[in-house]
């Protein structure tokens, strides 16, 4: 009998709060959870984005003490933090890490942001020999991971995946396997992502967000006929994951087990944007789903990666119409649009999902794109679902897909 | 030179394994180095010891500690591997040329089931060099001394970009995966596709990695103290730090059985791989090479050898002075007192440290090595450090014709490790 990977424990923290209580309650609401950007550095458009799901509640000293923390950048410190939420949710503390039989998989799409600027801006405004060289070590794209394995004392296998939109699943799948091939006892599986006011600016001058319009702020409109990009939105979501004996032998609640997943790419994409090959992920996708039980009709619910993009959205809906070959989709929930894209925004909505939580309307819908044809979570009552789909299509061309069960 | 295989066709390698499915061999290599952007004249300079790393002009260093970098000659880029130049990077053109060559080399076309042919890439910094450029427009335009830079400045920007350029390039539509651990990156890529391999989520993987020279690297090394005014001299006494480079490399991995069921010459046997993390310092490694250690113990049992069976080693090698202390002392924690008489080189005292780049074009150095039957030396000027109980290859290459297996290390900034074992194939009298 195959061995299965479990969730033992979620840690989160993002715009909405930290802790899953406070990204449950921002999902019922069903309104995103925007911040201004600070704009002072003169590198935005005027009239451009404003608004970003920034993480508001940045002291983390519950998790990281003062003096470690110094020594970290905020997504390493993010990072960290989230996966000692999930470790104290699973019952575990560093303790049980301290071996070598504990792999970290994260991912990220931009880094450490902040200490990348710094450092950039030393080397390009004050001359070369002022660098900082804590920046340069801390805005490695694996300092998070790295920094993770160093607070928990995880040896095994640290890997910090860097596949855009795709990265959060790939990660969570890429841990799954090793837990279920015994490379390592327990992983940390998870996102982290920091949105800077220069990375802010850079997406929207590169036209990716949501833009404010007549005279009213911007909104992310997954699926939304007026749909124009996504909210930047920046935190860590860091799940804990164990075979499943393991964690039953030793009481833990498994919040869920780790399903199919599978991967694939649209080599019809650009470099920055959707392609239009959805017939092969389609294919991909629903060959996949074959192989859970009761097929396309096992899920319950589709966590969308869906973020408000005019190209992506078409993608990914045109990917899931193909998928059900006709038939009516199940809900699809849309937590970018509260969350913001990047950070792992649908790692911990998806848990919540399957234990049952209520989602409200998806913020900024109201019309159906009739190219698009699909519309997404209504904030109608649902019944907790067995099994539930995440779905990640990348800008760029990657894609990955993960189900998630309920675990008996 | 030809980097061909010299020998025949027969995989005695790969008999120790019953189960052939899960055997995954390396039919196709290719590799953009400072060396040149071909696998011959990467053999060429390698055999020759010939170093790589002097004076650079891909970006103004004036302002920078050191001046030395190995640099890949951008106008010798082959005509078909040029890509569309405006919007892919300098690293995803490396990356492209590397696949290209490995892809032509194992005679496959991608687009044969393309959703069964998977990439796994590693690089740390990605289209870095043309963000910089489009950063300090930017920056200038914000202090009002330039107008806004155009968006056509930057290239794939992210981590991501060469994975996807290949991926694009080559028609893959299969699992598209970019590894970002540091100095490790290109090994673990390697690593994570034999996984893939193996557990039969493909058929055809194409691994490898890319990075490209820049300014955040530069400074961030210069800054750490960490980059040697000299060309950089690996384990020797006087090392100093070590030398930047930039290239890509690419293997081309399937199961055994495919390859020869295509009739296919499989180039080495990929037979161990492992990865660990020191959990010990964000850029010191252990000082007593655990990590590196565990990693290589575990890529020597995945690949079912005993340490007694490694013929040479591909050290990580940086010529920093802690790198080369812990990687010494990890060699010897697994290989105890035969460390002395285990041949060790390192490619990067030839084409510099390539970062996410470099466990994958020291894993192509390392089956040249064992395809020729030699390992390549490193240029001879430094005495060995006394303290390192290393058998270094300095000047000339060493003739071991019957070199079966080889390992190749990577340790990253981070704590990052990871370990490749390679198997000679194709020799029938060594089938053992």
């Amino acid at each position: 009998m195959r061995a299965e990977a479990v969730v033992t424990g979620l840690g989160t923290i993002g715009p909405c709060g930290q802790g899953r209580e406070a990204l449950a309650r921002a999902l019922l609401a069903g309104k995103p959870a925007v911040a201004e950007v600070d704009r002072r550095a003169g590198v935005h458009r005027e009239a451009g984005a404003r608004l970003a799901g920034l993480v508001r509640d940045r002291d983390l000293s519950r998790w990281i003490a003062p003096a470690a923390g110094r020594r970290m950048c905020f997504p390493s410190k993010l990072a960290v933090a989230a996966a000692r939420m999930a470790l104290a949710e699973a019952g575990l503390d560093a303790a049980d890490t301290g071996a070598s039989r504990v792999g970290v998989y994260l991912s990220t799409t931009f880094g450490a942001g902040l200490f990348t600027e710094l450092l950039l801006k030393q080397v390009f405004l004050e001359g070369a020999e002022t660098a900082q060289p804590f920046y340069f070590s801390e805005c490695v794209a694996n300092a998070p991971a790295a920094q993770l394995a160093i607070a928990v004392g995880a040896r095994g296998p640290n890997m910090m995946l860097t596949q855009r939109e795709s990265g959060p699943i790939l990660a969570v799948a890429r841990a799954a396997q090793a837990v279920r091939e015994g490379r390592v006892d327990r992983a940390l599986a998870g996102a982290v992502e920091e949105v800077t006011p220069l990375l802010h600016a850079l997406l929207d001058r590169f036209g990716a967000l949501a833009l404010p319009s007549g005279g009213r702020a911007e909104m992310p409109r997954p699926f939304d006929r007026r749909r124009d990009g996504f909210l930047a939105g920046e935190g860590a979501t860091v799940l804990v994951l164990e075979r499943e004996d393991a964690a039953r032998a030793r009481g833990a609640r498994a919040l869920a087990r780790i399903g199919w997943s599978g991967a694939g790419f649209d080599s019809t994409a650009g470099v920055s944007d959707w392609g239009d090959g959805h017939a092969p992920l389609a294919a991909a996708l629903r060959a996949g789903l074959d192989e859970v039980p009761g097929g396309v009709a096992g899920i319950g619910a589709v966590v969308s990666g869906a973020s408000g993009t005019r190209r992506g959205d078409l993608l990914e809906a045109r990917v899931l119409r193909a998928s059900w070959s006709g038939d009516p989709l199940p809900p699809l929930l849309v937590p970018k649009a509260v969350t913001g894209e990047y950070g792992g925004g649908i790692l911990a909505p998806a848990l919540l999902a399957l234990e049952g939580a209520s989602f409200g309307p998806t913020p900024g819908f109201a019309e159906i794109d009739p190219e698009v044809d699909v519309a997404p979570h209504s904030g109608a009552a649902q019944p907790a679902p067995e099994r539930v789909l995440l779905t990640g299509l990348a800008s760029g061309g990657g894609a990955a897909w993960l189900v998630l069960e309920r675990a008996s | 030179m030809d980097a061909s295989p010299p020998r025949g066709t027969g995989m005695p390698g790969a008999d120790r394994d019953p189960d052939r499915s899960r055997t995954v061999v390396v039919t196709g290599l290719g590799a953009v180095s400072p060396l040149g952007w071909s696998l011959e004249s990467l053999w060429e300079g390698l055999r020759a010891g010939r170093t790589a790393v002097g004076p650079f002009d891909r970006f103004d260093h004036t302002g920078h500690r050191t001046h030395i970098a190995a640099q890949v000659d951008l106008a010798l880029e082959p005509r078909r591997a040029r890509g569309k130049p405006r919007r892919i990077s300098a690293a995803d053109r490396f990356a492209v040329a590397a696949a290209r060559s490995a892809v032509a080399r194992a005679g496959i076309d991608p687009r044969d089931r393309c959703e069964r042919t998977g990439m796994y890439f590693g690089s740390t910094t990605g289209g870095m060099l043309e963000t910089e450029a489009y950063l300090s427009t930017l920056l200038a335009a914000a202090s009002g001394r330039l107008g806004p830079p155009a968006a056509s400045l930057l290239a794939s920007q992210q981590n991501n970009g060469p994975a996807d350029a290949v991926a694009r390039e080559l028609g893959i539509g299969g699992p598209v995966q970019t590894v970002s651990a540091a100095c490790a990156s290109g090994a673990m890529a390697i690593g994570d596709a034999i996984q893939a391999i193996r557990r039969g989520e493909v058929d055809v993987a194409i691994a490898g990695g890319s990075d490209a020279l820049c300014r955040l690297t530069y400074a961030g090394f210069n800054a750490l103290r960490a980059v040697d005014e000299r060309p950089c001299r690996p384990f020797r006494a006087d090392r100093a730090g070590l030398s930047l480079g930039e290239g890509a490399a690419a293997l081309v991995l399937e199961p055994l059985e495919r390859a020869m069921a295509r009739g296919a010459r499989p180039l080495a046997l990929a037979a161990g791989e492992a990865a660990t993390c020191d959990a010990h310092h964000m850029t010191s490694p252990h000082p007593e090479g655990h990590g590196a250690a565990a990693a290589i113990r575990a890529a020597l049992s995945d690949a079912r050898l005993d340490p007694e069976a490694i013929d040479f080693v591909n050290a990580h090698g940086t010529g920093t002075p802690l790198n080369d202390a812990a990687e010494c002392a990890a060699l010897v924690a697994v290989f105890g007192d035969r460390t002395a008489d285990l041949p060790v080189t390192s490619t990067k005292a030839l084409v510099g440290h390539l970062l996410g780049s470099a466990g994958a074009l020291e894993a192509v150095a390392t089956i040249l090595c064992l395809l020729h039957g030699e390992v390549h030396p490193m240029p001879d000027d430094g005495q060995p450090d006394p303290g390192l109980p290393l058998r270094l290859i300095l000047g000339r290459p060493l003739r071991l014709e019957r070199a079966r297996h080889a390992l190749s290390t990577s340790l990253g900034f981070g704590g990052a490790n990871a370990a490749l074992v390679f198997t000679r194939l194709g020799d029938p009298d060594l089938a053992g």
